[in-house]
């Protein structure tokens, strides 16, 4: 896994419980305990009321695509072996919306609507990224 | 007392790395200055747009050449702003303020970009990092055109747009380039089926539907409304302006394609110009991306909701159109000039109000509403400009 070329995500101190948790299978959304806000991406204070009272729960996996764009060209060269790349934006249940990638489906079929749910990569030792494929 | 534009020079939109970006910055400073029938002496103030992924360039630019080099000896002060594509509109804000402050009579707002010597893949990297996020989308493979096919996506499901009409906003605004020297597609329509037979790069963004990198450079001479009609010569003159901000990450904003933000932005600059989106015999939208074309005459309220795509498709935005918009050709239609882009559309803005636009010349155009964007659209900064002061 450490041949992994392609970006790894930026964490910071007060994101690395996201990071924790997909590598534990687990889809976290960051929670504000004081006006109940769920927060994407999550951040340090709570941008709704700038509490630092924050908390994560447990996404079911579940979401639906808001909005896709399959990646035929102009990648950097790290990502062309990929190519087609779905790009998605995914609605969850838990009331928060996030960019992700369509997997293991048919470029072709993706559309608005889509059932999908969430499926994790382990990328490095550190890293699992949360992807998204159709539902069965 | 409000802005007015009283000088403007450009170098037509290239590849040509035989063009340096002092040759070029050099040229259309002295153009500028000529054109506002002034001296070099007269200019009190530069302040410059910064010029994206040329550190070099950029440092110069802030650190005070341009008036060395120049020799601007009346010159008191320098400043780079940086807002992407709204870095324009950020000279103009600033220009004003010293203006209205008295602390500079003729202000120089320059611009120059030189991507042809950037590697194909530097590029691609910038702008994939610039306006995304590095820990929640670029790991996924999203680049400026995937980000923009995934709004467009949605603004077709939303507004049913069809990849036809959407195509056709590529040929209105080709045709217009294809009528303007200092496009870099000049002499080079395209047809529908050029358009939707290129190749698809993010869906459904078709090679032509996206943006084609190329040099070129830019400046105006700013001043007051007063001293611009001192000077008695034709003049832009800034009537009104209005800006949100909509986000800096695609995925995270509430209003997707912008709807509100030209909304409220044009609705701040026509109230300010006490003037109606009726009253607009141009509009000159600055997105980069087709749907925004759309997306934008929407949110002005020149048309319902779900009718844009179909206007452009009617050819009433285009050369002959009842409706004319973008005579600029926006990026698709022009070239991609990096931070350059919104200067370019106040230059074309300046040139159909002084009647100087040649074949692309919009008849009797009195008043313009130009909205530039920064960024993947993080802002809507909309400006209302007229052939005479208030």
């Amino acid at each position: 896994m450490s041949d992994y070329k392609k970006p790894l995500p930026q964490v910071e101190p007060y994101t690395q419980a996201f990071w924790d948790g997909t590598k534990n299978g687990k889809l976290l959304v960051q929670t504000c305990s004081d006006c109940n806000a769920r927060i994407f991406f999550p951040r340090k204070q709570c941008p709704e009321c700038w509490s630092t009272n924050l908390g994560w729960m447990e996404a079911s996996g579940k979401a639906t695509v808001y909005s896709y764009s399959v990646t035929y060209e102009g990648v950097e060269a790290v990502f062309k072996d990929d190519l087609p790349i779905v790009l998605a934006w995914v609605d969850l249940p838990e009331g928060i919306r996030m960019q992700t990638n369509i997997v293991e489906c048919d470029s072709d079929s993706v559309h608005i609507g889509q059932d999908v749910e969430v499926v994790f990569k382990a990328v490095t030792d550190d890293i699992t990224l949360p992807y998204f494929r159709p539902v069965a | 007392m409000s802005l007015a534009i009283v000088g403007i020079a450009e170098v037509p939109t290239k590849r040509d790395p035989e063009r340096t970006r002092w040759d070029m910055l050099t040229e259309v400073c002295i153009g500028a200055i000529r054109d506002a029938g002034i001296g070099k002496d007269d200019i009190e103030a530069v302040i410059s747009v910064n010029p994206m992924a040329q550190p070099q360039m950029a440092l110069d630019m802030a650190l005070g050449r341009v008036p060395e080099v120049l020799g601007l000896k009346g010159c008191k002060d320098i400043c780079v702003l940086n807002a992407g594509g709204t870095s324009t509109t950020n000279c103009l804000r600033l220009a004003k303020y010293f203006i209205e402050n008295k602390q500079a009579k003729f202000v120089l707002v320059p611009h120059t970009t030189v991507q042809s010597d950037i590697p194909t893949e530097d590029l691609i990297n910038f702008f994939a990092t610039a306006p995304l996020d590095m820990q929640w989308e670029y790991p996924y493979g999203v680049t400026f055109n995937g980000a923009m096919g995934l709004i467009t996506n949605r603004y077709m499901h939303d507004t049913g747009a069809t990849a036809e009409q959407m195509a056709s906003v590529t040929v209105s605004l080709r045709a217009w380039g294809a009528l303007d020297p200092n496009s870099i597609f000049h002499g080079k329509p395209v047809t529908l089926e050029d358009v939707l037979g290129s190749r698809m790069i993010s869906t459904p963004l078709h090679a032509k539907e996206c943006n084609f990198l190329a040099d070129g450079a830019g400046a105006m001479v700013v001043t007051s409304h007063e001293v611009a009609q001192e000077l008695g010569k034709p003049a832009a003159y800034e009537l009104g302006h209005g800006v949100r901000f909509t986000g800096a990450t695609p995925v995270l904003r509430d209003d997707p394609y912008f709807h509100r933000a030209y909304r409220e932005s044009s609705q701040d600059a026509l109230a300010e110009a006490d003037l109606g989106i009726d009253d607009m015999d141009l509009r000159q939208i600055y997105g980069a991306y087709p749907f925004t074309q759309c997306s934008a005459l929407e949110g002005y309220g020149a048309c319902a909701v779900g009718e844009a795509a179909g206007i452009w498709a009617d050819g009433r935005c285009g050369p002959g159109g009842d409706l004319p918009c973008t005579t600029m050709g926006d990026a698709t239609g022009r070239g991609h000039t990096g931070s350059g882009v919104s200067m370019a559309f106040y230059l074309d803005t300046v040139r159909q109000l002084r009647g100087e636009a040649g074949e692309r010349q919009v008849k009797n155009c009195h008043h313009a509403i130009v909205t530039t964007s920064g960024g993947s659209v993080m802002n809507a900064a909309t400006t209302v400009f007229g052939s005479e002061p208030r």
